[in-house]
């Protein structure tokens, strides 16, 4: 079941993974989807609209005959959020397949629709009967983002879905934990010997990580990004996630909840600010300004549509962390995230010390600098690795080259869409890339940390300005000119 | 579908194993929108798996002249013979009302040994108007991030050449001797060594200097020349009247590596036949003073004839017009020696080969670069 099945998430990226597993043998057989949405439609009109996006993003391309066995498993629901009538209706729409299959079925409730319903959702399921698995089934309940938009409303939901659902069987998503890279950090730290031995404070330098958009605010983005911003929309959870991957202990297994014990750790160790002059000189935040961005001219923020014209909502933000372990005593983690920047990516690059300058030193050209390993979430996912080299001839001559390994031309064909591993990692049970009650409330309660000094202190911290099209503000390159470095280029 | 198209065999190398060089396209490739090029070159290389991307550097190569894209395409197809690079070719009309961004792919390829193909990328940007930062913001979002950022800046430098810009440029290249203002050029180019992150910067008219300072330097290798260093009275540089910036920084570099310092009057008046000649006064280590003349001469390569005089001796280092070699003469007293030394190339092009083999910090050229500039203010043009 998808509550906001009408929306563009529905659309573009649930239904096309559920197909392209489907197409990949991996969709358990019976599966039916069942969509519910306060629009009016009939079962033929939810499944063409869906048949004209699939058409155009799927990534195993549409196959008509493909299309044709999976439709007429896409069901409709017509029912307000708040409609305790339309919960009932669908338990009887649910009892009635699970005779028609003469068993009992297993139910996957996926709740993508504005957050300002998840309470009435997860309240109606549960009144409903809809929460209790039936014998020998299970009841599941994915929760999209956000969840929560401070550490007291986030605590506020968990209270109401651990009062529907038990925490073993809620899942929160996070679609960047599903992108094949992110899982890759795991298997590249601890089943290569080479990398672990190093994966400290005696090796690396610093470690940054860029989540960069080329999109501003396209799409009446801007109604509900200006009530967020960058902060809270994504370093809340998919760079804190990032962040714990790369910087957590060994598990003690690969358990769902040893893993997690590991990440929540690492947010956990983050080192907390005490006073907005702290929160200061450690984070910057800004808002874009007219420019241009692949060629075209873009406006400001607060020029955007559905944007306020004296908005203080952040559409960059660049911060500087310090994880207070053993392990990354004294290393900065540098994050930064944008709109409206030169281009689309994420990643993530680990920046190793350089070695003694007693030899090289003085025939590497500026900014030859030393190791970098970079883990590509989006888009090229891929790991790439940066070292000295001599180039070949009778002089000593030293250029970086890069060895450079890329998922889409090593392996011949391309990755699951994140969405499809998240759901069926949920389907079997496997918690393992969703995020648990206390790592999600750990996060919040340090982003709460900078939302208040940015909010609610006497003296605000100033919003800083760059022009569409550029890596942010200059403060933002400062923040790292402090500590003697620079953002890597992407 | 640039890859689908008929290859045209374009032209062999001569060096060690049979290369061809092969262009997948006219021009420089085939338009794409701004937006998709990320995607149509993913496209270009999924077309055919046999061929190797290979690239170790990112060369940018920005020109304010009409018709410059093809030009310089030219150019970056036989670079890639030996530099495999990632090429970002702008062509900047600033004069322009409209604003508007095109933009080309294409991928140079080299077959090597008739065995393994290696291409190099090629992204070609058409740029008019003018836009707050849009070379920056557009053309750096194409760059192959972790490699060096060689930039090829023709022509005058222009408004744009600017902090933002230079501060992600590894080794910026230029030839002063495209200069209409060298002063006002090198002023910029002088803050932008004074950055906390120096750029490292490379003049090709301080690039042409090298085979004629590598021939020099071999001369007073010779025991006796070494010892008549120091009895120098009169150095003459002859210099085609376009590069008269390499004439000026070969003189610089040899005051300095004789320990000359300028005269009280360094400029001095010399009447050369339709003021194709002007003079320098210096005095050498001991306090003798040493006269330099250049000549600037329309039938001249870059640099054609170095003759370094003292009461016994002489020294002339030689080019004729189109030769590939100089011709190198000492004498002192009654030791005469006579050689031939490779004389390196004068076009751009060819230069930033050279440049691009050789690297390094450049610091010999930083170092000159005072004297140079005040030989270049004692005679303002």
């Amino acid at each position: 079941m998808i509550f906001g099945a009408t929306g563009d998430l529905t659309h573009r990226k649930l239904v096309p993974a559920l197909y392209n597993l489907a197409i990949d043998g991996e969709l358990p057989p019976g599966v039916k989807i069942i969509g519910f949405a306060r629009r009016e439609k009939s079962d033929e009109v939810f499944r063409q609209g869906l048949e004209e996006l699939n058409r155009q993003v799927s990534r195993n391309g549409h196959d008509d005959e493909v299309w044709a066995s999976f439709a007429p498993n896409i069901h409709y629901h017509q029912s307000e959020f708040t409609d305790e009538d339309g919960y009932r209706r669908l338990a009887e729409k649910l009892d009635a397949i699970d005779r028609d299959r003469g068993g009992k079925g297993n139910r996957l409730f996926y709740i993508a629709s504005a957050p300002e319903f998840f309470d009435d959702i997860l309240y109606h399921l549960k009144k409903a009967g809809l929460n209790q698995a039936k014998d020998g089934c299970w009841a599941r309940v994915i929760v999209e983002k956000p969840f929560g938009t401070d550490l007291a409303t986030a605590q506020r939901l968990n209270r109401v879905v651990n009062e529907t659902f038990q925490e073993c069987d809620t899942y929160r998503i996070d679609h960047y934990l599903g992108k094949e890279t992110a899982q890759n950090i795991m298997v590249l730290r601890f089943a290569n010997a080479i990398f672990e031995p190093l994966w400290n404070s005696r090796y690396i330098e610093q470690i940054q990580i860029t989540c960069a958009e080329n999109l501003g605010m396209e799409g009446g983005r801007g109604g509900y990004y200006d009530k967020s911003g960058a902060l809270r929309d994504m370093v809340q959870n998919h760079l804190l996630q990032l962040l714990s991957l790369v910087a957590m202990e060994p598990p003690t297994d690969l358990s769902a909840d040893g893993v997690r014990d590991e990440k929540v750790k690492v947010i956990r160790s983050l080192r907390k600010w005490d006073t907005p002059e702290k929160v200061a000189a450690n984070v910057v935040r800004a808002q874009y300004t007219k420019g241009s961005v692949s060629g075209k001219v873009v406006p400001g923020y607060r020029e955007e549509d559905r944007v306020d014209p004296e908005s203080m909502t952040e559409s960059y933000v660049a911060l500087r962390l310090m994880i207070d372990t053993w392990r990354w005593s004294g290393v900065p983690f540098y994050i930064r995230v944008g709109k409206q920047l030169p281009k689309k990516a994420t990643e993530i690059s680990v920046h190793f010390k350089s070695p003694p300058g007693v030899l090289f030193q003085s025939l590497t050209d500026s900014g030859a600098g030393g190791n970098i390993l970079v883990i590509r979430i989006q888009p090229d996912e891929g790991i790439s690795l940066r070292m000295i080299s001599k180039i070949p001839g009778t002089s000593m001559r030293l250029e970086p080259v890069k060895m450079d390994f890329q998922y889409s031309t090593s392996f011949g064909k391309a990755s699951p869409e994140a969405y499809e591993r998240l759901l069926l990692d949920a389907i079997s049970g496997d918690a393992t890339l969703f995020a648990r009650r206390d790592e999600v409330e750990e996060a919040w309660k340090f982003i709460d940390g900078i939302e208040q000094a940015w909010h609610q202190s006497g003296a605000p911290i100033p919003m800083a300005e760059y022009v569409a099209g550029t890596w942010g503000p200059k403060e933002a390159d400062d923040l790292l000119h402090a500590d003697g470095n620079h953002w890597r280029r992407i | 579908m640039i890859f689908c198209m008929p290859m045209a065999i374009i032209g062999v190398a001569s060096k060690g194993t049979i290369m061809e060089t092969i262009t997948m396209d006219s021009q420089f490739g085939q338009e794409v929108p701004v937006s998709g090029i990320d995607k149509a070159l993913r496209q270009l290389w999924q077309q055919d798996d046999s061929r190797t991307n290979a690239r170790l550097i990112n060369l940018a190569v920005y020109s304010e002249t009409p018709g410059s894209l093809a030009k310089n395409s030219e150019i970056v197809r036989e670079l890639t013979r030996e530099h495999a690079c990632r090429a970002v070719l702008i062509e900047m009309d600033r004069a322009a009302q409209d604003a508007s961004i095109r933009a080309w792919i294409t991928a140079h390829c080299h077959l090597s040994g008739g065995k393994k193909s290696v291409c190099c990328e090629q992204i070609a940007f058409s740029l008019t108007g003018v836009s707050r930062g849009r070379l920056r913001n557009t053309v750096f979002a194409h760059l192959s991030s972790d490699l060096p950022l060689i930039f090829w800046w023709q022509g005058d430098l222009s408004p744009i050449f600017e902090e933002r810009l230079y501060s992600v440029i590894d080794r910026f290249v230029f030839d002063s001797s495209d200069w209409t203002n060298p002063q006002k050029s090198f002023d910029a180019i002088d803050a932008a060594i004074a950055t906390p992150r120096p750029l490292v910067v490379q003049d090709l008219a301080w690039t042409r200097t090298y085979h004629m300072r590598l021939a020099i330097a071999s001369l007073f290798d010779d025991p006796l020349a070494q010892q008549s260093l120091h009895q120098i009275q009169k150095i003459e540089i002859t210099h085609h009247p376009r590069h008269r910036n390499t004439g000026l920084l070969l003189l610089a570099w040899f005051a300095q590596q004789a320990a000359w310092v300028s005269g009280t009057e360094l400029a001095m008046k010399i009447d050369g036949q339709h003021g194709n000649k002007e003079g320098f006064a210096f005095d050498d280590a001991m306090g003798h003073p040493v006269q330099a003349t250049l000549v600037a001469d329309e039938a001249a390569p870059a640099l054609a004839l170095v003759r370094i005089a003292g009461e016994h001796f002489e020294i002339v280092i030689e080019r004729a017009s189109h030769s590939s070699h100089l011709h190198l003469r000492l004498r002192v007293g009654e030791h005469v020696t006579d050689t031939l030394a490779p004389a390196g190339a004068d076009e751009a092009g060819e230069l930033i080969g050279e440049q691009l083999a050789r690297g390094g910090k450049n610091s010999l050229f930083r170092k000159v670069l005072p004297q140079f500039r005040e030989l270049l203010a004692a005679h303002p043009r």
